[in-house]
């Protein structure tokens, strides 16, 4: 199954979507259903013990970059999250893990498997931002397998499913953007700061693998 | 012309065979009294559910059920290797046998749960046996089974082509089998030098049963006798027996496989699936009653399928409009495994068919089977002749049209002619009797063909595109005789048998080894055995289903009970009279050469007033104070018939449609069958039988088809996704019938549990093609949905650049 589309982000620039979208915090917060999202080792991930480390943790989100860089997706690097679906009659949760291939501004792709009881599935993604008259789009793209109880229900049902968790996850960024004031027009001195962190996101982005 | 049923009561015990009484069994069926398997409750029962592939195609590294086995209630979960334990029943390899060989056939194994491997999605993997049904199957959830993901593959030309992931052994190429049957030179003569040849190509989808009682069964052991009783959802407790003995390695006559009310089946409750026996296998080990119900998904997935076909057909044809040559390849899909009766379906039941109701000189046709990821295929309603009919009705369509004949005058032309019965066809078989133009005629009557075409015209002129579909189908029913059937490969005999017997007070119940579900057996083999007693009808109970209580049997299916079944109780009842003649004759102090039967009594020829009932002949027998020297007690008979040749029932269905190639809809102005099943028992069944037959031909025509994603995972695997035709998609029919007896059975009937789906699909897909011919439109696919008629209509006006359909003559 092949799911794309475009989301427009209001009043922010592209380097402040990269540097929210490089937040496996904030992205854990804005993807609906999603328990926890966290950098594993391998792929061989102990999801029992995961879900024990991360049953009460808050997620701390911040504006601060230097946070952010800390924590922020690596290029090559695994990450283990749980998330939990409704598809039609059932609400699967999936257990996945996904690999950052390429991750360059304002381009990154990823790719990884998730899998639950009776469904499972294999995805890549892909999104590019670029910057529009009054805002950000982002173009994205997942090209799905999907297998099992879920693929039975048939790309008629899973299709709507797979757009509203985007258009929820893009809404909810875009209110984090507005929340931790990432975007929007701050006053100077904090934007200014802001953006030569992002700027070193970026840099670091580029030159560390 | 619809037929009224009769109360049994308002006719005499002399009329009492070809009526149309109404059907015994519906009241309990109506009412809810009826017993299903699920209906069966056994004190301490446990509950199974099955784990399925959620892959089309894996290998499983590993299976833990040790969360599941842990919750409170779960009796025990198990898999392939709990089968192979020294504490568990019997012994590896439990395998899901194939009982029809062919000499080419690629026997592969396949494990009652997976092993190391799944093949199709929906193939089981394990267990669990709980207190409840609900919690075995929350129990699946906590299986956690690591599975490597396959490539899969769906359809038979992709299964066969070179670079294709292979089911089961790199070597074999998926190939299930290569057969072919006819004379390959001549048929290539007659190629080389024929005027025109006529090409068709088409697929015949895959098709889901859906019976509407799901599969079930009940098992129940008792360690101190051995005795395993399976209650099951079968079409054929008795093949049942025999197989299930064999995979589970329990002794046959230990074994008591009982059908209860079973809720439809069209073929797929013959088979022997890996389910039934792991309920009898887990209810053995456990020593408690069993019971596992399939979900309707689950029956999605896991039953098996049918149909399946890519075929490519030429029909050579002189200029004058005669056949002089048939050609055909196909290649069928056998799905992950090879099912009970799989490797007959595409070859036997299918090849043995291609001539139709035509004289063609030269046949020839080859089939490879192939192995996809897809649930086993096998018998489905019609089974091989309907893809037959389809393929030989469809060309027959394209050649008319190519020749410029008209449809009817190109096939009456073409048929056997009526002095040629026997008719030795060239693919294998003698057809029995046959008047092939009568129906024909009947069928046209009632359709008014003669005004057809000038309505069809003045329609065209006001843009309403009507159309008119034929299928001429011949059918080889009665499965059949034993030796021919051993010949072909069958690993079982097809007789039949019964057991008719009297009870003290006169009464009698006749024992069938036939199994109905659904078909008004009960009705029917009363009413022949009541005929043949000459004792009211009422007074006959007919009892099928159950190993214990009936001497043997082979089952229903392939339109077989009537001719065969129902030929065995004649021949039971003829011994019972036989044997009464004897006791009749000593109570009338007569020879028994003087005594003649008739409608239910004895007398001395000349001398009428000599006479006895055969009820008092029946209560002499048990009495057993005065009998004849040497003859024992009690009055019964068992027989075991067996046929001497298949049965051919034929007729001519008719579409008549309207199609809208602005939206693609399609419209049913009139469906017209006429059939000729021989004689028949009870009209009223015969025309239930053919409205549900020809209901499941138009669902094929239209609406239904299993279809798969790339990765093998089946999206039509719902009621909601799998379009089973309602009411309201089921065009009225108009029913008739000619009747031309078999020679072949005392019944003189030839079979019609199947002739309405055989013949339905290709009379639509005509009728569509000819309402289309404005268009260029030769065919649409099957499911013929709006879209694809709509799409067909379009390309056809694209290419050939008259624009779009609507302007090519869609409107005025």
């Amino acid at each position: 199954m092949e799911f794309n589309g475009t989301f427009e982000l209001e009043d922010t620039t592209a380097e402040e979507v990269w540097l929210a979208l490089s937040d496996p915090a904030l992205v854990a917060e804005a993807l609906p259903g999603c328990e926890f999202l966290v950098r594993v080792d391998d792929g061989d991930v102990d999801f029992d013990a995961l879900r024990e480390e991360y049953a009460d943790r808050e997620r701390e989100l911040t504006a601060d970059a230097d946070v952010i860089e800390e924590r922020a997706f690596e290029e090559g690097a695994t990450y283990a999250a749980l998330v939990q679906i409704s598809v039609g009659p059932v609400n699967p949760t999936f257990e996945t893990v996904v690999t950052i291939d390429e991750r360059e501004f304002p381009e990154m792709s990823a790719s990884g498997e998730g899998s639950s009881g009776d469904s499972s599935f294999e995805m890549s993604s892909s999104m590019a931002l670029s910057e529009t008259d009054d805002g950000v789009a982002v173009d994205w793209n997942t090209e799905a397998d999907v297998f099992g109880r879920v693929a039975q229900m048939g790309q008629r049902v899973v299709n709507p499913v797979a757009n509203r968790v985007v258009k929820r996850f893009f809404s909810s960024v875009q209110q984090q953007l507005r929340d931790l004031e990432m975007a929007g027009e701050g006053d100077g001195e904090e934007e200014s700061g802001k953006r030569s962190l992002t700027d070193r996101l970026l840099g670091r982005s580029k030159g560390d693998k | 012309m619809s037929i009224d049923s009769i109360d049994p009561d308002d006719v005499d015990a002399a009329d009492i065979l070809g009526s149309a009484i109404e059907r015994r069994e519906d009241p309990a069926l109506i009412t809810g009294n009826a017993e299903y398997t699920d209906d069966i409750e056994l004190p301490n029962t446990a509950h199974a559910a099955i784990l399925r592939s959620q892959y089309a195609h894996a290998t499983i590294e590993d299976v833990d059920t040790s969360d599941a086995e842990t919750m409170d209630g779960v009796v025990g979960v198990y898999t392939h290797d709990d089968l192979a334990r020294d504490d568990t029943p019997g012994d590896l390899p439990f395998l899901i046998p194939v009982a029809w060989q062919l000499p080419s056939l690629n026997d592969v194994d396949h494990p009652m749960l997976a092993d190391g491997r799944v093949r199709y999605q929906g193939d089981a993997i394990a267990v669990v046996v709980a207190d409840e049904r609900y919690l075995a199957h929350d129990a699946l959830d906590n299986i956690d089974v690591d599975y490597e993901r396959r490539d899969a593959v769906t359809n038979p030309s992709d299964a066969l082509a070179g670079d294709a992931p292979q089911l089961h052994s790199e070597g074999d190429r998926n190939v299930a089998f290569d057969w072919e049957i006819g004379d390959e030179d001549k048929t290539d003569d007659a190629f080389a030098d024929a005027d025109n040849v006529v090409e068709f190509e088409a697929d015949n989808q895959l098709l889901i049963p859906n019976a509407m009682e799901p599969r079930a069964a009940v098992a129940d052991y008792n360690p101190g006798t051995d005795e395993l009783d399976v209650f099951m959802t079968t079409q054929n407790p008795h093949v049942h027996r025999l197989l299930m003995s064999g995979v589970l390695g329990h002794p046959e006559h230990k074994l008591r496989i009982k059908a209860p009310d079973v809720g439809g089946g069209f073929g797929s409750k013959i088979h022997h699936y890996a389910d039934e026996a792991l309920v009898a296998w887990a209810a053995k080990h456990l020593e408690r009653p069993v019971k596992w119900v399939a979900t309707r998904s689950e029956t999605y997935l896991t039953d098996a399928q049918g149909r399946g076909h890519e075929t490519t057909a030429e029909l050579a044809v002189s200029d004058d409009g005669d056949i002089e040559g048939f050609r055909v390849d196909t290649k069928a899909n056998m799905g992950a495994y090879l099912s009970t009766f799989a490797p007959a379906v595409p070859t036997w039941l299918y090849g043995t068919l291609l001539s139709g109701q035509y004289d063609i000189p030269a046949i020839h046709a080859s089939v490879k089977g192939a192995y996809t990821n897809v649930p086993p295929v096998d018998a489905y309603r019609g089974a091989g002749r309907p893809e037959a009919s389809f393929v030989v009705e469809r060309i027959m369509h394209l050649a008319a049209k190519q020749l410029d004949i008209d449809p009817v005058e190109f096939r009456k032309r073409n048929f056997v002619a009526d002095d040629d019965f026997p008719f030795e066809t060239e693919v294998a078989v003698v057809y029995d009797s046959g008047e092939y133009e009568k129906p024909m005629d009947e069928a046209l009557e009632m359709v008014g063909y003669e005004d057809f075409r000038e309505r069809q015209e003045q329609a065209r002129e006001e843009g309403r595109y009507l159309g008119v579909g034929f299928s001429c189908y011949i059918e080889a029913c009665g499965l059949a005789p034993s030796e021919l059937a051993g010949q072909l490969g069958a690993q079982a005999g097809l007789w039949e048998s019964s057991l008719v017997r009297f009870h003290p007070s006169g009464t009698v119940t006749a024992f069938c080894g036939t199994s109905g579900h659904g078909q008004g057996h009960g009705t029917t083999y009363a009413q022949i055995v009541a005929n043949e007693l000459g004792i009211p009808y009422d007074d006959v109970e007919v009892v099928e289903g159950d190993t214990d209580e009936i001497p043997h049997g082979m089952g229903t299916y392939g339109s077989r009970s009537a001719a065969v079944g129902g030929s065995s109780l004649v021949k039971s009842a003829e011994k019972v009279v036989e044997k009464g003649k004897q006791i009749a004759a000593h109570q009338l102090e007569a020879d028994p050469e003087d005594v003649e039967f008739d409608d239910g009594t004895y007398r001395v020829a000349g001398a009428p007033d000599r006479s006895i009932g055969i009820k008092d002949v029946a209560g002499q027998a048990y009495l057993a104070h005065d009998m004849p020297d040497g003859e024992e007690p009690g009055l019964e008979a068992t027989s075991f018939y067996d046929p001497d040749n298949f049965v051919f029932p034929f007729g001519t269905h008719v579409a008549v449609v309207e199609v809208d190639p602005e939206s693609g809809e399609i419209e049913f102005e009139t469906y017209v069958a006429v059939d000729d099943v021989g004689n028949q028992i009870n009209p009223k069944i015969v025309e239930g039988q053919i409205h549900g037959g020809v209901a499941q031909g138009v669902g094929q025509a239209l609406y239904e088809g299993a279809e798969y994603d790339d990765n093998g995972n089946l999206v039509t695997g719902s009621m909601q996704d799998y379009a089973v035709p309602k009411a309201e998609h089921i065009p009225e029919m108009e029913t008739g019938s000619t009747v031309t007896p078999s020679p072949h059975n005392p019944l003189g009937v030839k079979g019609v549990g199947e002739a309405g789906t055989i013949a339905a699909p290709q009379a639509i897909v005509n009728a569509v093609s000819d309402a289309l011919d404005p268009f260029g439109v030769d065919g649409v696919e099957m499911p013929m949905t709006a879209e694809r008629v709509w799409q067909a209509v379009n390309e056809q006006a694209s290419a050939d650049g008259s624009g779009d359909a609507a302007e090519n003559g869609g409107e005025e």
